[in-house]
């Protein structure tokens, strides 16, 4: 653009061709090479719930078919309890935010609900004060202060892991199903981390699952074609790729259908099998109700664990009656800055 | 109890479920800030609802559908989220404010503060004291419904007026229609009740038989046994308006019917008798005198009057005592011709009396009038009877068989249960108080209650539970069933 003009003398044509040539290059000259007769699944703004349906191309060919191995139902009758929790930030203090947490924790066996039970919500409360006192490590204490997401989970895991840990040290010969992969986690207490957990199981014959509803991995939706193609609920092992990509995982890694032809293919973890990948996943799949191709244990949990809009009121009410809080009023900015146009 | 909204004359309040008002209740509005006062009443309530309040109880309902549940809520946050489940929006009429005086005034110029305010249910003796609403005669009708209180009205405020008794069958009607007879007479006026099922008669007598209080005051008149006239107390006027209105007699008939009872006159022997010899002697056409000898027939089988010379019937006989008194008229065995016959024999000859000033003024009960009245002495009755002294109550519950000029004049209304919408229609259109207020109380009354309208309340309307009866309550639905019950046990 060369030298500097005023206001009034600046040329917007010259400018235009002249970011044109500049942006160009760069973008769209190879799109339509990189795109032509691609399969596409559109992002969603909530992308981590989104997974395509269907196969891409490149999943046509199920080249290792092999891999696919049928699970058969076992019917012995087993407990099956799973864990879910939920949590969101409440309110903010001058030094500290204030969570709010729901647990859900369902039983079943021979594929019946028997029951399930309802904790919270619970208040946690966050400052620089009460995270000293964790066994945190300093750098994720100030990384949990800062980030209200990092915060959320800190609290989920904290409370799980307790209830995980209950239940694998009071069950026997049963099954627990926990929401997510079996990873360890910087959030975790020594003394109730994953690892203990899967101990505990182990010493009471108890089969620990992590099962996600959806990967980061995208590796894993190509590999899953065979998987996709399989009439019959099956499962694939995946320990090599998975090992190759994050190190914190116990147990073994698999990539199961649990019901039959369009039931969604889950990213599953086992720990603690001691009598064989398949013999545990019939058991799972006898014990608990498949409907729509995921435990309805881990489905109940998470109903039970979600909180309301209306368990939040109470939660504001109940801090405002209880403890004396002078309440500021808030705004929001994007919606002040930006404006209220949907997107 | 928080005030939440406003819409016209309208406030909406929003209460948990420990606050126990009902619908039909008067609260009072105090706003502190302001120094108002303002007088509202519930005529509906609903949930608090919004589409998440739903979303969560249908969602907690599938998850204890499908397993059992088991709480572990330490802050005790179930408590809250189920009062909030269970708040209630109060909606009110804005029936009035208090003015600094401490009077009722229709001032709604201002609203009150939804975070000073306090609110309270206001006990009718209170709500009375604020409109003044006061009396020299009370009449004990039943119990305010809520605080269970004695509900009075005054006979002041049914004297000259016009009143209506409505409701669906068998929900009580006549029962307080009773009432209101046996305070009157008691309170010493003078009632005529055109009684359509037999059952006014049971005012003379207690349930277990013995006379009642009133047993002297109440005198049962019907056909062949007691409801006797003579031509002569009759006099002209009456007999031809039978003739003309009851027994459809055409003109030329009239004119001869006329020159017989004046010829009659003059020989000074009025009777049956000597009426029938005259219309089948009189030298007169053949078709007049056809029409004469079969009104004759008809006036001689209806046993109204007397066959000869006597006395019969003097209302100003009965009406002059000291005491109050009811005439019960029965009606229930008699065919229509001669019900519209009675009816129109006997509101003629009281107008005339009244007229005259021979008797005071008197309260006339109605049962079921549109049988036996016909459509011109609606009006007659609303606005010329009324200013001779005849104060009318329609008993019905057929709403719809009262024209709207009657509705629109009508100056009390006693509402019973209604369900039925036309119903409603038809009364919310025309009434004293507001469309709303009628359709959603009325709809939910019990037996018994109703729902006291007009000058009585001072335009504020009041559930009330009717009270008991000491004396028996014949009337009663006739039941084939229920007799062979009897003689089973």
């Amino acid at each position: 653009m060369g030298m500097i003009l005023k206001s009034t003398e600046f040329d917007f044509t010259e400018f235009q061709l002249s970011l044109d040539r500049s942006v160009d290059p760069s973008l769209s000259s190879n799109l339509r090479k990189d795109l032509l007769g691609k399969t596409i699944a559109f992002s969603h703004y909530d992308e981590k719930s989104h997974i395509p349906i269907g196969k891409y191309g490149s999943q046509t060919d199920p080249s290792n078919a092999e891999t696919v191995t049928p699970i058969k139902s076992i019917q012995e009758v087993t407990l099956v309890a799973a864990v879910d929790s939920s949590s969101i930030r409440i309110a903010e203090t001058e030094n500290g935010c204030l969570y709010a947490i729901k647990c859900g924790v369902a039983f079943a066996t021979n594929s019946q609900p028997l029951m399930h039970f309802k904790l919270g919500p619970m208040l946690f409360y966050l400052s620089e004060e009460t995270v000293k006192k964790s066994e945190l490590d300093y750098r994720i204490a100030n990384l949990v202060l800062f980030d209200v997401e990092y915060a959320k989970r800190l609290v989920r895991i904290q409370i799980e892991r307790a209830i995980q840990t209950y239940l694998s040290n009071h069950l026997l010969n049963s099954i627990i199903l926990v929401d997510g992969s079996l990873n360890a986690s910087p959030f975790e207490n020594k003394g109730r981390n994953i690892k203990k957990i899967a101990e505990n199981c182990s010493i009471h014959r108890n089969v620990l699952f992590g099962i996600s509803k959806s990967t980061s991995f995208r590796v894993l939706n190509k590999i899953s074609a065979a998987l996709i193609q399989s009439a019959d609920a099956a499962y694939m092992n995946i320990q090599v790729i998975i090992q190759s990509i994050s190190r914190t995982t116990i147990g073994d890694n698999l990539l199961v259908k649990f019901g039959s032809r369009d039931s969604p293919i889950l990213r599953v973890d086992i720990a603690c099998c001691t009598e064989g990948i398949s013999h545990s996943l019939g058991k799972l799949v006898a014990n608990d109700s498949m409907a729509g191709g995921y435990p309805e244990t881990l489905r109940l949990a998470h109903h039970v664990s979600t909180l309301t809009n209306m368990e939040v009121s109470c939660l504001k009410a109940y801090l405002l009656s209880n403890f004396d809080i002078t309440q500021l009023e808030s705004a929001d900015i994007r919606k002040t800055l930006l404006g209220s146009i949907p997107r | 109890m928080k005030v939440l909204s406003k819409n016209s004359d309208e406030l909406i309040l929003l209460a948990i479920v420990s606050d126990t008002v009902r619908k039909g209740d008067y609260l009072l509005i105090e706003d502190g800030k302001l120094n108002r006062k303002m007088i509202v009443q519930i005529y509906d309530e609903d949930y608090l609802s919004s589409q998440t309040l739903i979303e969560d109880i249908v969602r907690d309902e599938v998850i204890n559908a499908s397993s059992a549940e088991n709480l572990h809520d330490p802050l005790n946050i179930g408590k809250l989220s189920r009062m909030i489940r269970d708040a209630r929006l109060f909606r009110t009429k804005i029936r009035g404010t208090i003015d600094t005086s401490g009077r009722m005034s229709r001032d709604f110029t201002w609203i009150p503060s939804r975070v000073q305010s306090k609110i309270r249910r206001l006990s009718i003796p209170e709500l009375d004291a604020y409109v003044c609403r006061t009396g020299n005669f009370p009449i004990k009708i039943g119990k305010t419904r809520g605080d269970n209180e004695e509900f009075d009205i005054y006979a002041d405020d049914l004297d000259g007026k016009l009143n209506i008794v409505t409701g669906r069958k068998e929900c009580g009607k006549s029962h307080l229609a009773k009432i209101l007879i046996k305070r009157l007479v008691e309170h010493g006026a003078f009632v005529v009740v055109f009684d359509l099922n037999d059952e006014y008669s049971g005012l003379a007598i207690n349930h277990d038989g013995s006379p009642s209080s009133l047993a002297n005051q109440i005198k049962v008149l019907q056909c062949g046994d007691g409801l006797t006239f003579s031509l002569e107390y009759c006099g002209k006027a009456a007999i031809s308006n039978v003739l003309k209105n009851a027994l459809d007699t055409p003109a030329a008939s009239m004119r001869e019917f006329f020159r017989i009872w004046d010829w009659l006159d003059n020989k000074d022997c009025l009777n049956i008798e000597a009426l029938g010899k005259a219309v089948n002697t009189w030298n007169v056409n053949e078709l007049v005198r056809d029409a004469l000898i079969s009104r004759f027939h008809l006036i001689q089988g209806s046993r109204l009057f007397l066959q000869n010379h006597g006395e019969g019937v003097r209302f100003e006989k009965i009406f002059s005592k000291g005491k109050g008194a009811a005439i019960v008229v029965c009606m229930a065995k008699i065919t229509p011709i001669v019900r519209r016959m009675i009816v129109e024999l006997i509101l003629n000859k009281l107008v005339d009396l009244l007229e005259n000033e021979i008797i005071p003024p008197i309260f006339l009960f109605a049962e079921e009038a549109h049988l036996y009245l016909r459509d011109t002495y609606w009006e007659d009755i609303t606005s010329r009877m009324r200013h001779f002294g005849i104060c009318p109550t329609f008993i019905t519950n057929q709403p719809d068989a009262i024209g709207d000029a009657i509705y629109r004049q009508v100056d009390n209304i006693f509402l019973f249960n209604f369900t039925n919408d036309a119903d409603l229609d038809r009364i919310s259109r025309v009434s004293l108080a507001d469309n709303d207020t009628i359709r959603s109380i009325v709809k939910t009354l019990s037996h018994r209650h109703c729902l006291a309208i007009g000058k009585m309340v001072s335009d504020l309307p009041v559930v009330v539970e009717v009270a008991e009866l000491e004396m028996l309550a014949f009337g009663e639905t006739r039941k084939f069933f229920s007799r062979r019950v009897e003689q089973r046990f």
